[in-house]
């Protein structure tokens, strides 16, 4: 069996969970009411790494209610000076107590000589990035066996010396290391809109056989630029981008992203049940 | 070797106010000076305003964070919040330093900004102290946390869980103690 066929088919072998929504503090009471209206959580793992007893009492009340899926944003799997044994291993025990089927991170970096930038930022569409998140993705994988996704970043920012496109640098990416991938449909409306291209041809050149999760959110235009500020709703473009992904990918989940502002939770339940009946549309599940 | 370079370039462009500008300004010669000739000519071409916008992104997402963190001193705030915000992120937050460390830092600094020039209303420095009380105490392995406050916190707190706008000094002297009898035990707290 080739690479390409072996990782098709561990993804495929991933469970189809439905659609969610990345879990905030303050909804938590009325979440837990109305459980029934999410097939899932994402919660952001780095949140519980050296988390007080409190704070893993809270994960323990959500792992009881709700299949919990980790999403982390600090590891910095595209940094050249390598991954922190010490944040695997963190990672590694957190992953443990959830048992979660796999977890995801970004095609990005957050930290570089001694400077941390808080939030995954993009990477030079080169061959040495690749080699680069493809080399910490071996060091990650020694260290932790659930599987891995990637998710493609938001950036106004363009590193110059592009020696591909995005979606062929996410290939590339995808390729070398053998994670699937978490497609986040607002940050590519996004980059598109703001770099002058066709978000809808962005997502047709990707792998999309590898597309495990989808994460959706709202945007809004700051100073001519379209922001992915995860606290707007979700416009009619992101739901036909969505509707496209759908379609074409074997999504296993899809997830709401929501920051900021949060509005009231059935506004957001009500999103997410749109997001499930376009699953079952697609039947990627009942 | 050269990406590295590269990322600590943009990394430090990204958020550094006063580098950005300087760098801008005079790439080769900014760059010489901080060792990263080789990283400035690669990235020759960067787009300051890209840059700029990149860098907005970015503190827009600490300032999430960090209002995640004390959620009763952004609604005493406001919008003064933010723009409190902007003039105390002007240098970058540490490698390896926690959202929850963030927000700390942020409350000294609202302190320090209180004590030059005061802060509207008052009582949001006492929610803001109380609030950095309750992350030492529950995230930096303090076992045993003391502030005394000059307002009526308990109040002010219970007036804002339930949506209301506290007018008024609220004057009253408050004490806000969190302790933890062993490092693997809950975390108490008591507030008069
Ligand atoms: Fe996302």
């Amino acid at each position: 069996m080739g690479r390409k066929t072996e990782i098709t088919n561990l993804l495929a072998n991933l469970p189809r969970l439905g659609a969610g929504l990345s879990y905030r503090r303050p909804f938590r009471d009325e979440l837990l009411q109305r459980q029934s209206e999410v097939d899932f959580i994402e919660i952001i793992g780095d949140f519980y790494l050296d988390a007080p007893p409190e704070k893993l009492d809270e994960l323990a009340l959500l792992m009881e209610h709700f299949t919990v899926i980790p999403h982390f944003t600090t590891l910095s799997l595209g940094s050249a000076e390598g991954l922190e044994e010490r944040h695997l291993e963190k990672i590694y025990l957190l992953l443990k107590r959830i048992a979660a089927p796999w977890w995801s991170e970004h095609i990005g970096y957050t930290r570089a000589g001694g400077i941390n930038l808080g939030h995954p930022s993009p990477l030079p569409f080169t061959k040495e990035a690749v080699e680069t998140m493809a080399r910490n993705i071996i060091t990650a994988r020694r260290a932790i066996a659930t599987p891995l996704i990637l998710e493609n970043v938001c950036s106004p920012l363009i590193w110059p010396g592009a020696e591909m496109t995005e979606p062929a640098f996410i290939a590339q990416v995808l390729h070398h290391s053998g994670c699937g991938l978490l497609l986040d449909v607002t940050n590519i409306h996004a980059n598109s809109t703001n770099h002058g291209a066709s978000p809808a041809e962005f997502i047709e050149q990707l792998p999309l056989e590898r597309v495990v999760q989808v994460h959706f959110s709202g945007a809004h235009e700051s100073k001519g630029r379209l922001v992915d500020s995860r606290t707007q709703s979700v416009p009619e473009s992101i739901w036909q981008l969505l509707d496209l992904a759908v379609s074409r990918a074997p999504v296993r989940c899809i997830c709401l992203e929501r920051d900021d502002n949060l509005p009231p939770l059935p506004e957001m339940l009500w999103e997410v049940e749109r997001a499930r009946a376009l699953g079952r549309l697609y039947k990627r599940w009942n | 070797m050269e990406l590295a370079l590269q990322q600590k370039l943009v990394a430090r462009l990204a958020t550094d106010r006063e580098f950005r500008e300087k760098f801008f300004a005079d790439p080769a010669r900014v760059a010489a000076t901080e060792g990263l000739t080789v990283a400035a000519e690669t990235l020759s071409t960067l787009h300051h305003e890209q840059m700029r916008q990149f860098a907005r992104l970015l503190r827009t997402r600490r300032l999430a964070q960090v209002a995640l963190r004390l959620p009763l001193t952004r609604k005493a705030l406001g919008q003064r919040f933010a723009d409190s915000f902007r003039n105390y992120a002007v240098n970058p937050p540490a490698a390896g330093q926690r959202p929850s460390e963030d927000a700390i830092a942020f409350v000294k600094h609202l302190e320090a900004q209180a004590a030059e020039k005061g802060l509207e209303p008052a009582w949001a420095l006492s929610l803001a102290r109380y609030e950095a009380g309750r992350l030492a105490a529950e995230w930096h392995n303090q076992r045993l946390v003391i502030r005394l406050l000059p307002h009526d916190v308990k109040r002010l707190a219970t007036l804002m869980a339930a949506g209301e706008v506290p007018l008024g000094d609220y004057r009253r002297s408050s004490l806000a103690v969190w302790w933890r009898p062993t490092v693997a035990s809950r975390l108490k707290h008591w507030l008069s």
